[in-house]
């Protein structure tokens, strides 16, 4: 039976050739972010460090273990997609092969046997060149990390013997998987079909294909309604999961939309041979098109949906800063200057606000009598609750910002379940102190509601550190006036409090590129081969079709046009269904700020959508027309008799 | 075949394709199958293999009744009962023409001597071929070696259905010699369909089926005989 599948893999290597591809490229891909992920959650500090560096470059690996947490969960989901759907597919394309073993005495426990061994060898072959393929995409991420300045610079990947066990577990797991469904629906092929062309005309819309389509299309939808009450820190990962499950469920019933779009190409091309013929194709081959659109359907809505969610985010905290700050002008300086600025005159209030890192300590029994300890690095601000109340409009919820000095903190509703009156105990600048809870603020986009007494930390440990200040000022006094005032006495940068929101809207805007381009990197790359892949699948697969229609007397360039116009109705299909599940992504993320800000933000990243729309007709339509002209180079008639 | 009714589609637009047929097929000899196009000889022959279910009256091979059969009887009759020759020669694209005769032993988990596949395509004259893919060979040499993979599990009954219909005159010729010297010399029981009466012709007998109902048979006509009961049957 294997030595079957060998000439078959000879006969049809682009499909097989695919299928080991995407293998590959899943294992590579997962195995990259585990191991990044593993390495950054284990680093260990370069030594020598003061508390407060050690803190900050801590919580630049916390921050880079979230970041990767929601990398390698999306690796992991478009593996387990494109790797069981390419499976699938070529099980699909097989029909009458498999008839044929039925009629030639083939049992449905061999046929089933004998797709789930292909299956596994290919996974095998996969998973062999996807681990060196991994360590590749290793160093490639990493360096991404570090260039983006998402990881500190020595951070360095570690490898794992035991990541070989998870190459190839995904990988044959992934694969058997996707097999799985598709063996036992082809084996209940009957011998019959061996002697029709069954093609595409068997049902599509199986009762898995249902399941699966409801149940994460569902899920989706439950996700985004979810979304308004989730916390701000989960945002992102939800918006992320929305477009991801919500794209996959669509792409699962997408062969519903198929007919729809075939009938449209139709009314477009009403009177040209080739549309009419183009539409009856797409009609008739319901299956092929649904496969070819599923990876493009997950790429632009992942892209589309997470770019959306991050600039409706860094749109939601310019709105919230605005609302937040009663100041006319932001002054950035190191902290000693600032006692200076508020005895300019002219200015009312002028409220110094320097981040500090404060290490939360938690003591649980460890189970074996002892006690173990946790520290997790949070941000917060040391201010001046006076000063800080006569420049931000914002209260908080529960308790009073007047109870705030000495060892007290104010953090945000949310935080660990604090109430007010509760206390935390940390570690402030290399100080181990219990803070009282002393005011509750609502949860925000921007996390500066948690508040330290300036005079928690010492004049000499605050003195180097970049501060802002806002400043008001006195009413009557032209604000220009002070403002040349303060750069004259070179007290730092001054800006307008709208042109420092803007510029803490680039720099957030800066960083969710960053962000996004680590999480849809590598991954993004994976799902593009994935559409290239599926697209050269299908089209190489039709060569006796082509090779028919130019016996037929279509013209090999009329075969050439007629693909195209098929290729770029399922590159439509594809992009309404991936607009509908990013548009369900930037519900879910409107929602949330709507709750947060008070005002219902969702930004539709036009660029984005205009670079995915563009990209995806190119790369659709390029990889359609090389390989259908590869695939009508032989004369027709040497392929239109050799089907058998 | 007793009484065998197959109906096709649901309930306003019922075809019925065969209407009562009944018929004997005798052992060790060749029955040909004729009639207009349309008139249900495929699905005879299907049903008579197994490949349809019924909808009604009673399919037997030998002794056993094949209208009730589950697919692994099937399956099992498959590899020993019955063999299948098509108009399209159905081989496998990836196949050398050894491997593909080999193929339905090997499924029935017999193990196959390269001896024994070369002397079963040597039985249809195409011993040197034994390595060639079958896009390879001709049309006639390709329905050669889907003959020697319907034979090479010895099959009771060899169901053919327009065996010839993708052939030139010449390798029909060869073919249909082929199937005769099966019958003369080894017994072998042949069930063919056909619409070509000169193909008819080679049978020992003719059943003439028009509208799902056996109209006529007949033995040892020759091709101009079978014709003139066909052009009857039409008008």
């Amino acid at each position: 039976m294997l030595r079957l599948s060998f000439n078959t893999f000879a006969e049809r290597w682009p499909l097989f050739t695919g299928a080991i591809l995407t293998v590959a490229t899943g294992v590579a891909l997962v195995q990259s972010s585990l191991l990044i992920l593993v390495s950054a959650a284990t680093q260990d500090l370069p030594p020598g460090l003061d508390p407060g560096a050690e803190a900050q470059m801590r919580d630049a690996y916390e921050g880079a273990v979230s970041l990767l947490g929601i990398t390698l969960g999306i690796a992991y989901v478009l593996a387990i997609f494109i790797v069981s759907s390419t499976f699938a597919f070529t099980v699909a394309q097989r029909r009458r092969d498999l008839a044929l073993l039925r009629l030639v005495g083939g049992s449905r426990g061999q046929l089933r046997r004998l797709l789930l061994s292909e299956a596994l060898l290919l996974a095998l072959f996969g998973s062999a060149i996807g681990v060196p393929l991994g360590i590749l995409a290793e160093e490639a991420q990493s360096r991404l990390l570090v260039v983006l300045e998402l990881i500190p610079p020595g951070f360095s990947a570690q490898w794992h013997d035991w990541i070989l066990a998870v190459s190839f577990g995904v990988g044959i797991g992934v694969a058997l998987t996707g097999v799985f469904a598709a063996s036992r629906r082809a084996a209940t092929v009957r011998p019959l079909d061996a002697l029709r062309d069954v093609g595409d005309a068997a049902r599509v819309m199986t009762a898995g294909r249902w399941i699966v389509g409801l149940l994460f299309t569902g899920g989706a939808v439950a996700m985004a309604i979810v979304s308004a009450h989730a916390p701000p820190e989960g945002a992102i990962a939800l918006s992320a999961n929305i477009a991801l499950v919500g794209a996959i469920g669509l792409s699962m019933l997408s062969p519903l939309l198929v007919p729809l779009v075939g009938r449209a190409v139709g009314l477009v091309l009403r009177g040209t041979t080739l549309g009419g013929l183009a539409a009856a194709n797409l009609r008739d081959a319901v299956r092929r098109t649904a496969s070819t659109a599923a990876p493009l359907i997950v790429l632009s809505g992942l892209l589309i949906g997470l770019t959306g969610t991050l600039l409706s985010i860094s749109n939601g905290i310019e709105e919230e800063q605005a609302r937040d700050i009663a100041g006319d002008l932001v002054v950035t300086s190191t902290a000693e200057e600032t006692a200076r600025i508020a005895s300019i005159p002219g200015v009312a209030a002028a409220s110094a606000q320097t981040p500090v890192t404060v290490t939360l300590i938690e003591r649980y029994p460890d189970g074996e009598g002892g006690e173990a300890v946790e520290r997790e690095d949070t941000g917060f601000l040391a201010m001046d609750p006076a000063a800080y109340q006569q420049t931000h409009t914002r209260t908080p919820a529960a308790g009073s910002l007047d109870d705030l000095h000495g060892e007290t903190v104010v953090v945000e509703r949310g935080f660990n379940g604090h109430e007010v009156g509760d206390t935390i105990e940390a570690s402030v600048a290399g100080r181990e102190v219990t803070l009282r809870v002393v005011a509750v603020f609502d949860s925000s986009l921007s996390y500066d509601g948690f508040l330290l007494p300036r005079d928690l930390v010492s004049d000499e440990q605050l003195a180097q550190a970049p501060t802002q200040t806002i400043v008001r000022i006195a009413a009557g006094t032209d604000v220009d006036a002070v403002s040349m005032e303060i750069r004259a006495a070179g007290l730092g940068e001054v800006y307008t409090v709208a042109e420092s929101i803007s510029r803490a809207k680039s720099a957030q805007d800066d960083l969710n590129w960053r962000i996004n381009a680590v999480i849809m990197g590598l991954s993004g790359l994976y799902a593009l081969i994935a559409v290239i892949n599926s697209v050269v699948i299908a089209t190489s697969e039709r060569k006796t079709e082509f090779a028919v229609a130019r016996l037929s007397g279509l013209s090999r360039a009329q075969v050439l046009r007629m693909a195209f116009i098929e290729s770029w109705a399922v590159a439509t299909i594809a992009l309404l269904l991936s607009g509908l599940a990013a548009g369900a992504a930037l519900l879910g993320i409107r929602a949330a700020i709507d709750r947060l800000v008070g005002v219902p933000i969702a930004v539709v990243p036009w660029t984005m959508t205009a670079v995915v729309v563009a990209g995806s007709f190119l790369v659709v339509g390029a990889a359609t027309l090389c390989t259908a002209a590869v695939a009508t180079r032989p004369r027709p008639t040497t392929l239109a008799t050799a089907r058998e | 075949m007793r009484g065998v009714v197959k109906e096709y589609g649901t309930r306003q637009a019922r075809v019925r394709a065969l209407d009562g047929v009944s018929t004997d097929f005798p052992a060790g000899s060749w029955t040909a199958v004729m009639g207009p196009s349309g008139s249900g000889k495929s699905t005879l022959l299907h049903c008579a293999a197994g490949l349809e279910v019924v909808t009604s009256g009673q399919v037997r091979i030998g002794e056993l009744d094949i209208t009730t059969s589950s697919d692994a009887e099937l399956t099992a009759l498959r590899r020993r009962q019955i063999g299948f020759v098509f108009q399209s020669f159905n081989l496998l694209g990836s196949l050398t023409a050894g491997q593909n005769v080999a193929l339905p032993l090997k499924l029935a988990g017999v193990r196959v001597s390269a001896r024994e596949v070369r002397d079963v395509l040597a039985g249809v004259g195409l011993a040197d071929r034994i390595r060639h893919r079958p896009r390879e060979l001709s049309g006639g040499q390709q329905q050669r070696v889907a003959i020697a993979r319907a034979m090479v599990t010895r099959p009771a009954v060899l169901f053919a259905d327009e065996p010839t219909g993708a052939l030139d005159s010449k390798s029909a010729r060869v073919v249909l010699d082929l199937l005769r010297d099966m019958v003369d010399s080894d017994g072998q029981t042949i069930v063919m369909v056909t619409h070509d009466p000169a193909v008819a012709a080679s049978a020992d007998q003719v059943v003439f089926l028009s509208d799902g109902r056996i109209v006529d048979r007949t033995a040892g006509l020759n091709a101009h005989g079978v014709a003139e009961r066909l052009a009857a049957l039409e008008d």
